[in-house]
Parts: structure tokens; sequence; C-alpha cells
């Protein structure tokens, strides 16, 4: 009776998963870290690089961590085989070619993450124009990755 | 024999090689990206008032910067194909070069002004239209810069087809507004060299250009985003 209840468990379980579509859970999550992502970025753009008479070193700081908290969040686990067709909270323009090209994503991925964890630190500072500097590299960082693995509009 | 005549004026030429510097300015810092992202966005502003110059001065210029001395009418395409075009101006087939070059420079405007770079740039009139088009602008960025590349590719080709099978050197002029022409020609009506440069068209021009620069990168912008942005807050935890 408690295999059979188990079982019923583990089949009902698992057609949930099927239904939520693992594929468009990644996918959807890796779009709101990156929209998340892209909220603080547009603070520290607003405070430090297009109104820096507006620069709160704390609101900054607070953003760097935010984001630094993303690149540290282990996002290669949403990029499962499969994910680069899909629907998150819009398809996704993930590249096929990105899971032929594994170390140059790599790379790409921990230059972003090395750029990140850097503004954090620098953010920590308060050091305007070291902010800057830095945030100009995750910008560029961003970019690399971009220009890799995603679909162009 | 040949006589030297005046055909491009000065400001047409400060025109043209700005444009030669500021185009590849824009591809690079965009290529680069990062911080100089930023200057893609100011290039694109400059790039912009000179394409709003460059039109009032087709209208208000001297004589071969006028748009109606130069525009490639059906007639005047018939002619320069049968080669009875006489002229020393942009010729017809030119003229289109020129038009095709000016609309796809106003596109390749038009879109970057409302697009965004996903990570930290958005063009000054982004804020007037949804994300999922100024994504899509984006694109369309890309698409006519392409195209934009493949006229100025044409341009190039053309001028170093006519300097070595026609023995026409087009650059020269463009540097020093003076062109040589064979004497019998330039008695024609067809050469006639340029007149009607006035400097409250050029003043004019350049004011309508500066408007124009500063209407898309601030004056638009407060009209629809007044004060303080959200990105801006004070606090850097509201309470929660």
């Amino acid at each position: 009776m408690n295999k059979k209840i188990a079982l019923t468990l583990l089949l009902t379980a698992s057609t949930t998963a099927a239904i939520a579509g693992p594929i468009e859970e990644q996918i959807r999550f890796r779009q709101s870290a990156y929209s998340f992502a892209a909220w603080n970025v547009g603070k520290i753009k607003s405070q430090v690089v297009d109104h820096p008479e507006t620069f709160n070193k704390d609101a900054v700081a607070a953003a760097a961590n935010a984001i630094a908290a993303v690149a540290n969040s282990g996002l290669g686990a949403l990029y499962g085989e499969g994910t680069d067709q899909g629907v998150g909270w819009k398809q996704t323009r993930l590249k096929p070619e990105f899971f032929q090209k594994k170390e140059e994503v790599t790379v790409a991925a921990n230059t972003f993450n090395v750029a990140a964890n850097e503004l954090a630190k620098v953010a920590a500072t308060g050091d305007i124009n070291a902010i800057k500097t830095q945030f100009g590299k995750v910008g560029e960082s961003c970019k690399g990755c971009h220009d890799l693995a995603r679909i162009k509009e | 024999m040949k006589v030297t005549i005046h055909i491009w004026d000065l400001p047409l030429r400060l025109f043209h090689w700005l444009l030669v510097a500021a185009v590849p300015a824009a591809y690079i810092t965009a290529k680069i990206g990062g911080p100089l992202i930023d200057w893609h966005g100011r290039i694109g502003i400059f790039i912009l008032g000179l394409l709003v110059f460059r039109i009032f001065w087709g209208f208000v210029g001297s004589t071969h910067a006028r748009f109606l001395t130069f525009f490639p009418t059906i007639s005047r395409l018939a002619a320069y194909f049968k080669g009875r075009w006489q002229g020393i101006g942009h010729n017809p087939l030119g003229a289109l070069s020129v038009f095709a070059l000016l609309a796809v420079l106003i596109a390749q405007v038009g879109t970057g002004l409302f697009a965004n770079d996903d990570i930290a740039y958005a063009g000054p009139l982004s804020g007037l239209v949804d994300k999922p088009l100024s994504d899509q602008l984006r694109g369309w960025h890309n698409t006519v810069f392409d195209l934009l590349a493949a006229l100025l590719v044409l341009h190039v080709l053309a001028i170093v087809f006519y300097r070595c099978v026609k023995k026409h050197n087009l650059v020269v002029p463009m540097l020093t507004g003076k062109k040589q022409i064979a004497k019998a020609l330039a008695t024609s009506i067809s050469a006639n060299p340029a007149t009607g440069f006035r400097a409250i068209g050029l003043i004019l021009s350049l004011i309508i250009s500066c408007i124009a620069m500063w209407g898309v990168s601030d004056g638009i912008a407060y009209l629809y985003h007044p004060g303080q942005s959200y990105q801006q807050t004070a606090q850097a935890n509201p309470g929660f």
C-alpha cells in the first residue's frame, strides 16, 4: 500500500515536472537572473556614470553585491542540454552553438564572474572612479558572452 | 587645356570628412563595447547632427550641394546611361548613391536612438518605446548597419573605378573643393561653378542641427522622464 502511494506520488511528481517543463523552467530562471542583474547594472550606470551627483555609496555597493550574487549563483546549472529551444518569460535566444563551444563559454562565464566579484570589492570602497572603471569591465564581460552565445534580434 | 573650378563648398566637404571619421568611430566603439558604448551613443548623436545639417544644406547650400541640382530624375538617369549626361557635380548614378547613403544613415541613427544594448546602454529615446520594441530596433540597427557597410564598400569601389578606369580623381575635389575640367566643357552651361553660398543659410543649418542634437539627447527626455529616476534612490535599502 505504502509502495503504491509512493509510486503514485513519484509518478505525479515527475508528470508535474514534465508539465512544468524543466527546460522552460531553466530558461525562465536564467532570464529572471539576468533581468535582476540588469536592474542592478542600471542603478550603477545611473549613479556612477550618467548622474554621478546622485552617487550613493551604499546603494551602489548593494547593487554590485547583487550582481556578484547572480554571478556566483551557479548559472551554469540553467544551461542544460536542449535549453537553446523553448520559451521562458519569452523565447530563449541561446545559440545552439553554445553546446559545442563549452571551452569558450567557460572562459566568457569566468570573465564575468571575476569582473562582477571585483566590482563588488571595489564598490565597497566607495571610490567612484575605480567603480566606474571596473563597471566598464563588467559591461565588456557581458558583451563577451552575448557575442558568443546569444542570437541577435 | 584644363581649367579649375569650384564645385564643393567648405561646409559640404566638412560634412563629408567628419562623417568619414564618425562612422568608423561609431562602429569601433560599438564593437569594443564596455564603457565605450556611451561614446557610441555620443557619436551617433553627432552623426544625427551631421545628417540634419546636410539635409538643410541640401536646400540652402551652394549649387552642387543642393538636392534639386543633382536629384536623379528618370530623364537624367536615362541621359547618363546613354552617355549624354554632362555636368560637374554628382552624376545621376552618384546622386542615387548619395540619397541611398543618406536614407540608410537616417535609418541607422533612427533605430539607434530607440535601441538598447541589453547591458548598460539605452538610446536617449528608448524610454518612448517598450522593451521588446527597443530590442527589435537593436536587431534592425544591426541589419541596417550591414546595408550601410555594403553601400560604403560600393562607394569606395566606385571611387577606385573612376580613378583607375575613367581617370577621374574624385577624392581631391572633395578635399579642396576644386575640380579640373577641360576648357571646352567649362564654357558650357552644365559646368556651372558653385554659387549661392550664403552665411545666413549656413548659420541656420548649424542652429537647426544643434537643436536636433540637443533635442534627442536631452530635450525630449525632459518631456517624458522628468526628475529623479527610480535608479537614483538615495536609500540602499528603503525599509525592506
